[in-house]
């Protein structure tokens, strides 16, 4: 071909549409695998061994047992409005996500479990590399006791900051008290091996990660207080 | 003989990793574990293999002066395939591995054999010199991801093999990548005595 505009002219169009057409065809599929990831992050907080099941067993397990709730900032539960009609936007200097309607009104979302009496709160926060992005999962009761923790996303150094998503971090969470004596003081991650194991409000870091381990001390601190209104709302 | 020679060179004699020392990043990048390393292996051997084939299709009609751009638009709009599909079919090894896959087109290998070899040569040596180079990337690959497993998880496939006491950090990091990867260079070298000019 003479004309070299004409000929990368052709080629471009030739890709642009083949791309449009995969990304497409393939587009429902993705989606779903999104989607199942989630549920499976969602479960696993609240420590479901999901190792077993099926991509159809966690569809089921989340109509059975998950509900999907939509609180206000001040605490009040809103009946009328999905989590799929929310966009999530990305405070990129600390990681916070915050959800929002199409007016721009601040919802949040929670979860509950009905099986083990559990309340899960999506949070995130900056790590050393990159965002955290994980569920806390407390007790439906007294919202205090934490029931547990995942990571599913994050940018950490492997074999260091990594082992957030490890389930020995994790499994140190379980059975502490986000309250003490009616205020909300949040858990503590320490410097490695410096946490009272009997201490209600802290648990052991990760040696060679320091700021992935504070990230996670102030990310925690700070999602939990954006739910403080429905705790205490809610309270038994 | 000369397609033998076209395919099996670049497995060892003239491999693309530790003889021509491209593609340097991926390998250090993806080589935590044997799984990863094996998808991105399948992954390159896909674009390096259509990018060859379409280049050397084409080769005859890119105008010179152009040849880079169009070989960068192929490549990239392989990579993006293989990405989508790897999003949509293997989607819990691709999430840890998306930014790698997407990094397949700065890979030096794929530019330089679609530039060196498929812009002169006929789309059947186009098709077995992209595949060769692909597994001679994969060979290295695995090896490599291999050993890092092996010393830095005692793992091998996620089974376990070696105790946890065993377990070396240093092989989760960059440079436990850097000194495998020196050290079967080292080896190769020594055997086949040869030295860079």
């Amino acid at each position: 071909m003479k004309n070299k505009y004409a000929f990368i002219l052709t080629i471009t169009v030739i890709c642009s549409l083949l791309l449009s057409l995969v990304s497409e065809v393939l587009k429902e599929r993705q989606s779903k695998n999104i989607a199942i990831d989630r549920k499976k992050n969602i479960l696993s907080a609240v420590g479901v061994d999901i190792s077993k099941f099926s991509i159809l067993d966690i569809d089921q397990y989340f109509i059975d047992n998950i509900d999907t709730l939509i609180i206000t900032t001040e605490g009040s539960v809103v009946n009328n409005i999905s989590i799929e009609s929310l966009f999530e936007k990305e405070n990129s200097q600390t990681g916070e996500i915050k959800y929002f309607d199409q007016k721009e009104e601040e919802f949040l979302p929670i979860y509950t479990e009905k099986a083990s009496k559990a309340i899960i709160l999506p949070v995130s926060g900056k790590g050393l590399w990159g965002s955290l992005y994980g569920y806390f999962a407390l007790d439906a009761d007294n919202f205090s006791t934490v029931k547990g923790i995942t990571f599913y996303k994050h940018k950490e150094t492997p074999g260091l900051g990594a082992e957030i998503s490890e389930k020995w971090f994790q499994s140190n969470f379980i059975g502490k008290e986000i309250y003490g004596n009616d205020v909300l003081t949040s858990i503590n991650v320490t410097k490695a091996g410096l946490a009272d194991k009997s201490a209600l409000h802290e648990v052991d870091g990760i040696s060679g990660a320091t700021i992935t381990s504070n990230g996670v001390t102030d990310l925690l601190k700070r999602d939990l207080k954006r739910y403080e209104p429905y705790f205490i709302k809610n309270k038994k | 003989m000369k397609n033998k020679k076209t395919f099996i060179d670049p497995l060892v004699d003239n491999n693309p990793i530790t003889r021509q020392v491209l593609g340097i990043c991926s390998a250090l990048a993806v080589t935590v574990k044997v799984e990863q390393a094996l998808v991105m292996t399948f992954a390159l051997t896909f674009v390096l293999v259509m990018s060859n084939v379409s280049v050397s299709l084409l080769r005859k009609y890119i105008p010179s002066s152009i040849r880079i751009i169009v070989q960068l638009t192929i490549i990239s709009t392989l990579v993006t395939l293989i990405d989508q599909f790897l999003k949509a079919y293997m989607y819990d090894i691709s999430k840890p591995m998306s930014v790698f896959i997407a990094l397949i087109i700065t890979n030096c290998i794929v530019m330089g054999r679609a530039d060196a070899y498929a812009m002169q040569n006929n789309v059947k040596d186009s098709f077995l010199d992209g595949f060769g180079n692909a597994l001679g990337y994969g060979i290295i690959l695995v090896l490599v991801a291999f050993f890092r497993e092996l010393l830095g998880f005692g793992t091998i496939f996620d089974i376990k093999i070696l105790p946890d006491f065993l377990n070396n950090g240093l092989m989760l990091l960059a440079p436990g990548a850097f000194i495998i990867l020196g050290l079967i260079i080292w080896a190769q070298r020594s055997i086949t005595n040869f030295v860079e000019e």
